[in-house]
């Protein structure tokens, strides 16, 4: 094992190590102690992350075997490392905004009695995903998919004494087995088919793979497969129709909503399909399926944004939108430009969930907008770098999601992929959707008229959907005429090294991730498709993109955005309200999130009550009942019976049973001689 | 008179163990007033310190511990060197026989005495607090317990027919004597009795069987058989005629179907400290008895005894599974579950031989000790739970017992979910690979019935485990008595809970470690 | 039919017959008298074999020393042996018809087809002035050193458990610890109390 190998090792096992330091002997080593040793793994990672990247950066990339966990037939299951530039970027990603995220929960998790216990669950996810992103196969890659997963419900259902947790957590649960249940038939199907799962051995037989059809049912094998396994990206990366599980999962504690929700764990299926682009190259259907869904999803979760209340739905449904955006990107096979949205994103994401965790603690666990307004003047540094990171998201030029979204909304112009046209309107309408929610929740929460400190009126407010009976429950609010105050120092300066890349990572990165040899040799993008060639031709340095980008569409949709929020919740806050009268059925139509959950309660809750009962009725009681559980039943209270008979006690005969048993060993296999 | 003085250097390991069982003997005689403690203390050093003799007499054995002890953090590398160093010259064989060769020493000999040494140490420290709760913590039971062990050693280095009945016989005595210690309990003294019986009847027609063989070969050492029935010097009738009652002697000690009575009530009746001991270390003696008997001495016989152990091993696998589920006692359960998992052990054994082709020998004989060892980890786990619930006055042995245990500890509830899910062979834990490895090579040998029969079985095996985790964590406790026990037993508990999820995690070691002591030793 | 031949078959027969009654006898007493004479038959076949020391320990030992202990408990512990008959004659039809098979089966093996003088050569005769016993003891302690100390072991156990199970203190019997007898010092016994010498 060469010293590299050593630090690769060293970069996921560094926060397991705290996971279980702080998990096993939290009790021990006190709550300080938990929150180091977990900071110190992630820290250790983050170094090493560096210091790979600098090696990939020198063109030192690592693919092979760490360990060999079994053998089964001739399938390998392997741990084992693939080092190259999409890793060792998302390496860098995870371990740093998981360590900004580790700083600010000593803040924010402060008076919890599950400290421990949270430090240990949010290193354990950071040890899941480096797992994911580090694999070099499919069962890895699966291994941390699911462990991801299960971290995930466990710090959705973190505070499990509240029943909106625990069925937040069991929704998430559901929707996600949807997800996996495709993609491991995605694994499976790969698995029989080349008999390999390892990345390269199996993109090596991507051809092989396309030039077949599925067994039976005479399918196209390639198409079957990517879509199989882009259902699972559905599930974790939340696209439409699987995404109902994410705004529920803001039942969590912040930090988890920011590291998990938001800048990592749901970009996972953005990643995979971005390394499986080798694969999804060969099938033009399963990218249309990839475009139309990603694009439903970029728009639709925007307008939900606009009418939520609580302000980490509002940024729970701009991460949903903005993951639309990234699957947009994976259709058109612009990987890079996904990738690099995913980057960027997580930072300002991030960002903008602390921030919103900050505002929630200065306003003493109360997350309705309604109630807020005017804390600029309370909380200077959380006003400032949210409204960064609220420019980055809207994409204003030189700000980083402007670099990532731009390319993007380009790329799908370029693009000639069936679908491309309704994505193309969906991503532009976008853009104006996303600056009027995301400057609508600025201006509610930072400037305008102070509405804290009244909020024993609190029920009286008419919106009565569960999100507000969420925080009217169990968050207590200020007091009248108490003021907020600015969140501690461990909770600010995560803010403000987030802001950082935040504004400045698009800027310096753009040129090499997208038009340079940065993804050479990782991402692949078949001939056939335009992916991001025709803007390569037409960049010219990322200052002349920005400039540029002053004059096109996307700018003034999200100005116009801007503006209009500007106009509805400073100027003339009566609009909206008159607005909602006279659009009352689509008020109701997004206030119920397009009545998915409704829908889905009734369909497929209500739909398999039904098809339960049908069957309890023909199949169960005849069949099942009849035959198989009270015949099984009867079978093993026969056989029960039976053993019981001999099973007496007596002595005798259980010697007498032995005496049978060699009497019968000895007449068969007397005759065989 | 051409007698040489015999090599007493690959024994050092078992002389150790009979000069302490000596020792402790009459140390507690004159130390009365500490006797107990002495007893104990000496006993586990004794044992921990026979597993490392163990390691050093058998080069092999060595040779793969020291690589495995390099590859750790820290001080390992050096470690490995004075361990090596330990053992420098003393350049013993690979496999060498001693005491007129009636003594083999090999590495599946050497890795089967650590394992059982390590178990039965595991198993006494658990037990003691039990033992204690009960006052019989006498140091009788600790001298017992040695001398068993002592038993076990021999039979796994046994080369001859003798040494191996004398070891069984050292084993079986000791564990009756130790299920009848709780003198007051008039369920031990009848669950030992009935052991002893038929024990002895089991030990009769192992003595027959060996005496047939001995007829037939003119031979009581085991290479010596082999090569009297490979010159076919031997008579086939008398051969199998005396294999049937060897395998009934060897599927008693296993404890599989219909040689199976005394399990349940045994498991039962037995103090758990010794159920526990019953049900560990003696199942890998049981099975080096049978590689010793079967594979070593009557390896051509193979097509007979494959075709008996499939038999045995189908029975046992459906009775123990399905009798599991209409088990209330939780140590019944486990002992029915136990006669499942040894017919486990048997799909392994018997998969060795294939038309005369000998190449899935190998593959198969260390999946079947790849599944005793797991089966030995978690029995452990599982009584070592039984015993953590129970105290003075009260005994944990039914599955109401473990109501709500979640809302009482948490984390021994999930050690408790662990070992359930591991032996209902649920992934990823060891008892999953294990019924992987022992499945794969029934289907290389092409008994695919056997494959489907045993997957059934399992999964409707699973069943009754799951109740156990179903009543631990959805149901009320009873009894909100707080578990108490000392540190070392929580902590080896746990130790033992998480080695579960490790080597289900990573289990390529412990397997390859248990082919390679096979592929050394055949 | 040389003499010895009739020996063998006349204390063959007294042996099956002696091994019958053992477990058909209704009385213990008699049961275990039966078991005395096969061990005794026994050791007469041994003997006709030329193995004349284990004949004497058989005789010696078992006999003499197991039998008479087993006779002991049998005639102060008063055992029902009606109880332990329950079941017996519901039993037997199916008990005895394996039985019988069983016989059949073994008579078939070990008839003279595999173990008649062509399969079993009979051994050389011994010289003049060989000594069974001195030859058992040579192969004791050498060739069969090993299950020997074993065995020793092995009585050890049987030692240990035996004590260990039945050495007990019974609660309300009077009896003497010598240990604590030699241990007594003065002041446990004697309490020198200073008072007046005469009274008030």
């Amino acid at each position: 094992m060469t010293d590299m190998q050593k630090l690769y090792l060293l970069v996921p096992l560094a926060p397991l190590a705290g996971a279980l330091l702080a998990g096993l002997f939290g009790k021990a080593i006190g709550r300080a102690g938990s929150h180091i040793v977990t900071i110190l793994g992630v820290a250790v990672a983050l170094a090493a992350s560096v210091v790979i990247f600098q090696d990939v950066q020198a063109g030192n990339t690592f693919n092979g075997t760490v360990y060999t966990w079994m053998k089964s037939g001739n399938l390998t299951f392997e741990v084992g490392f693939l080092i190259d530039p999409l890793t060792v970027m998302m390496m860098l990603v995870v371990t740093f905004v998981s360590l900004m995220v580790h700083i600010y929960t000593i803040g924010y998790m402060h008076d919890d009695p599950g400290y421990q216990r949270f430090f240990s669950y949010i290193s354990l996810f950071t040890f899941s995903m480096l797992m994911l992103v580090m694999s070099n196969n499919f069962l890895q890659l699966f291994f941390g998919w699911e462990a991801v997963g299960l971290v995930s419900y466990l710090l959705i259902g973190f505070w499990y004494e509240r029943p909106t947790a625990i069925y937040a957590n069991l929704k998430a649960f559901l929707v996600n087995r949807v997800g996996d249940f495709g993609f491991l038939l995605g694994i499976g199907l790969i698995a029989a088919y080349t008999g390999s799962l390892n990345y390269a051995e199996v993109f090596a037989k991507g051809s092989e793979l396309a030039a077949q059809d599925m067994a039976v049912t005479g399918w196209p094998l390639i198409t079957a497969i990517c879509i199989c396994l882009f259902i699972g990206a559905m599930g974790k990366s939340a696209q439409v129709p699987l995404h109902v599980w994410l705004p529920d999962s803001m039942e969590g504690p912040t930090p988890i909503s920011a590291l998990i929700h938001a800048a990592t764990m749901v970009t996972a299926g953005i990643f995979m399909v971005a390394r499986m682009s080798p694969l999804f190259e060969l099938s033009d259907v399963a990218l249309s399926f990839v475009l139309v869904i990603g694009a439903t999803t970029a728009l639709f979760m925007g307008f939900l944004g606009i009418v939520q209340n609580d302000i980490k739905r509002v940024v729970a449904y701009s991460t949903l939108s903005q993951l639309g955006y990234m699957t947009v990107a994976l259709g058109v096979s612009a990987y890079s430009a996904a990738v690099f949205h995913l980057m960027t994103h997580a930072f300002f994401k991030a960002l903008l969930f602390l921030g919103a965790g900050s505002v929630i603690i200065g306003m003493h666990h109360d997350q309705d907008m309604r109630n807020m307004g005017g804390l600029w003047k309370y909380m200077p540094i959380t006003w400032i770098t949210s409204l960064l990171g609220s420019l980055a998201l809207i994409g204003f030029p030189f700000f980083a999601g402007f670099y990532s979204k731009d390319s993007i909304i380009e790329a799908v112009h370029a693009s000639h992929i069936p679908g491309a046209g309704y994505a193309l309107f969906c991503v532009l309408a976008g853009v104006f959707v996303t600056a009027f929610y995301s400057f609508r929740m600025y201006f509610l929460v930072f400037h305008g008229k102070e509405r804290f400190g009244n909020n024993h009126g609190h029920h009286d407010h008419e919106g009565d959907h569960d999100d507000e009976e969420v925080s009217a429950d169990h968050h207590h609010g200020l007091a009248p005429g108490q003021k907020p105050h600015e969140s501690p120092w461990v909770v600010t300066l995560p803010l403000v090294l987030l802001a950082v890349p935040s504004v400045v990572i698009g800027f310096f990165t753009i040129e090499p991730m997208l038009f340079g040899n940065w993804f050479k040799g990782v991402i692949h993008v078949g001939s056939n498709h335009v992916g991001l060639s025709e803007l390569a031709a037409q960049f010219h340095g990322p200052v002349a993109m920005a400039l540029h980008g002053l004059q096109t569409a996307p700018f003034w949709l999200a100005m116009g955005g801007v503006v209009l929020a500007w106009f509805f919740y400073m100027v003339r806050p009566d609009i909206p309200a008159a607005i909602q009268r006279t659009f009352r059925p689509v008020h109701a139509l997004l206030e119920n999130k397009y009545f998915f959950d409704r829908f889905n309660e009734i369909v497929f809750a209500g739909g398999s009550r039904l098809i339960g009962k049908g069957l309890w009725k023909a199949g169960d009681q005849g069949i099942i009942d009849g035959v198989a559980v009270n015949g099984t039943a009867r079978l093993v209270g026969w056989v029960a019976q039976i053993s019981r008979l001999f099973q007496t006690g007596h002595l005798y005969q259980y010697a007498f049973a032995m005496i049978i048993g060699v009497f019968i060993l000895l007449t068969f296999w007397f005759n065989l001689v | 008179m051409n007698f040489v003085v015999p090599d007493f250097y690959p024994a050092a390991a078992e002389i150790l163990v009979a000069v302490m069982a000596l020792v402790i003997m009459l140390a507690s005689t004159f130390a009365r007033r500490v006797a107990s403690d002495l007893a104990y203390g000496l006993t586990q050093l004794t044992l921990v310190f026979a597993a490392l003799v163990s390691v050093l007499v058998s080069p092999n054995l060595l040779a793969a511990v020291a690589a495995v002890i390099s590859e750790l953090p820290l001080f390992g590398v050096r470690l490995a060197e004075v361990l090596m160093s330990l053992a420098e010259g003393y350049a013993a064989n690979e496999v060498v026989a001693t005491f007129s060769g009636m003594f083999i020493g090999d590495m599946l000999g050497g890795l089967l005495k650590v394992f059982s040494l390590l178990a039965v140490a595991i198993a006494l420290l658990y037990g003691r607090g039990y033992l204690a709760d009960r006052k019989i913590d006498r140091p009788e039971y600790y001298l017992l317990s040695l001398l068993m062990s002592l038993g076990m050693m021999v039979m796994i280095s046994a080369n001859h027919m003798l040494s191996l009945y004398m070891g069984l016989e050292m084993m079986s005595l000791s564990l009756y004597g130790m299920v009848a210690f709780d003198r007051e309990s008039p369920r031990a003294t009848e669950a030992a009795m009935k052991y002893f019986v038929l024990g002895a009847l089991a030990s009769g027609l192992l003595l027959y069987g060996m005496s047939m063989i001995y007829g037939a070969t003119g031979s009581l050492e085991l290479s010596g058989i082999a090569q009297s029935i490979y010159h076919q010097a031997a008579n086939k009738t008398v051969l199998v005629f005396g294999l049937v009652f060897i395998v009934a002697g060897v599927a008693f000690k296993l404890g599989v179907v219909p040689f199976h009575m005394w399990v349940p009530d045994v498991y039962q009746g037995a103090p758990t400290a010794v159920t526990l001991m019953i049900s560990s270390a003696p199942k890998l003696a049981a099975f080096a008895m049978a590689m010793r008997l079967l594979v070593y001495g009557l390896f051509e016989l193979a097509d007979q005894w494959q075709t008996m152990l499939m038999f045995l091993s189908v029975l046992s696998i459906v009775l123990g599974n399905l009798a599991a589920i209409a088990q209330s006692n939780i140590k019944r359960m486990l002992a029915y579950s136990g006669i499942s998992h040894m017919g486990f052990v048997l799909l392994g054994l018997l998969a060795g031989v294939v038309d005369g082709d000998r190449n899935f020998a190998l593959n198969a004989y260390s999946s079947a000790m790849f599944y005793a060892v797991s089966y030995v980890i978690m029995s452990l786990a599982s009584f070592g739970m039984v015993i953590l619930l129970s105290r003075a006055g009260f005994e944990a042995e039914t599955i109401d017992d473990f109501k709500g245990l979640n809302k009482r500890n948490s984390w021994f509830a999930a050690l408790m979910m662990i070992v359930m899910f591991s032996m209902a062979g649920i992934p990823f834990f060891i008892g999953f690979f294990a019924k992987l490895s022992v499945l794969q090579a029934v289907v290389a040998a092409g008994y695919v019935w056997l494959a489907v029969v045993a997957v059934l079985m399992s999964v409707i095996g699973a069943f009754y485990y799951l109740r156990v985790v179903k009543v631990m964590y959805f149901e009320e406790p009873v009894d909100s008595t707080p578990i108490r026990a000392q540190g070392e037993v929580r902590f080896l508990l746990s130790a033992n809970g998480l080695a579960i999820a490790v080597l289900g995690l990573l289990p390529q070691g412990l397997m390859s470690l248990c082919a390679y002591a096979l592929l050394a030793s055949l | 039919m040389d003499f010895k031949t009739l020996v063998f078959y006349i204390l063959s027969a007294i042996m099956v017959f002696a091994a019958l009654r053992v477990i058909t006898s209704r009385n213990p007493v008699h049961a275990a008298l039966f078991l005395v004479l096969s061990f005794v038959t026994a050791g007469g076949i041994w003997l006709l074999l030329a193995a004349e020391f284990l004949a004497i320990v058989l005789v010696m030992v078992y006999v003499g020393a197991v039998m008479v202990l087993f006779l002991f408990v049998v005639m102060m512990l008063d055992i029902n042996l009606d109880r332990l008959r329950e079941g017996f004659w519901s039993y037997l039809p199916v008990g005895a018809l394996i039985g019988i098979l069983l016989v059949v089966e073994m008579a078939l093996v070990l008839g003279g087809r595999y173990f008649g003088l062509e399969a079993m050569p009979e051994p050389p005769a011994v010289q003049a002035g060989y000594s069974n016993t001195r030859e058992l003891g040579r192969l004791l302690y050498t060739d069969y050193v090993y299950p020997f100390e074993l065995a020793s072991l092995l009585l050890l156990v049987a030692m240990v458990v035996a004590v260990s199970l039945t050495l007990r203190k019974r609660k309300g019997l009077r009896q003497v610890n010598p240990s604590d007898q030699v241990a007594v010092k003065r002041g446990d016994r004697v309490e020198l109390v200073s008072m007046p010498a005469e009274k008030e």
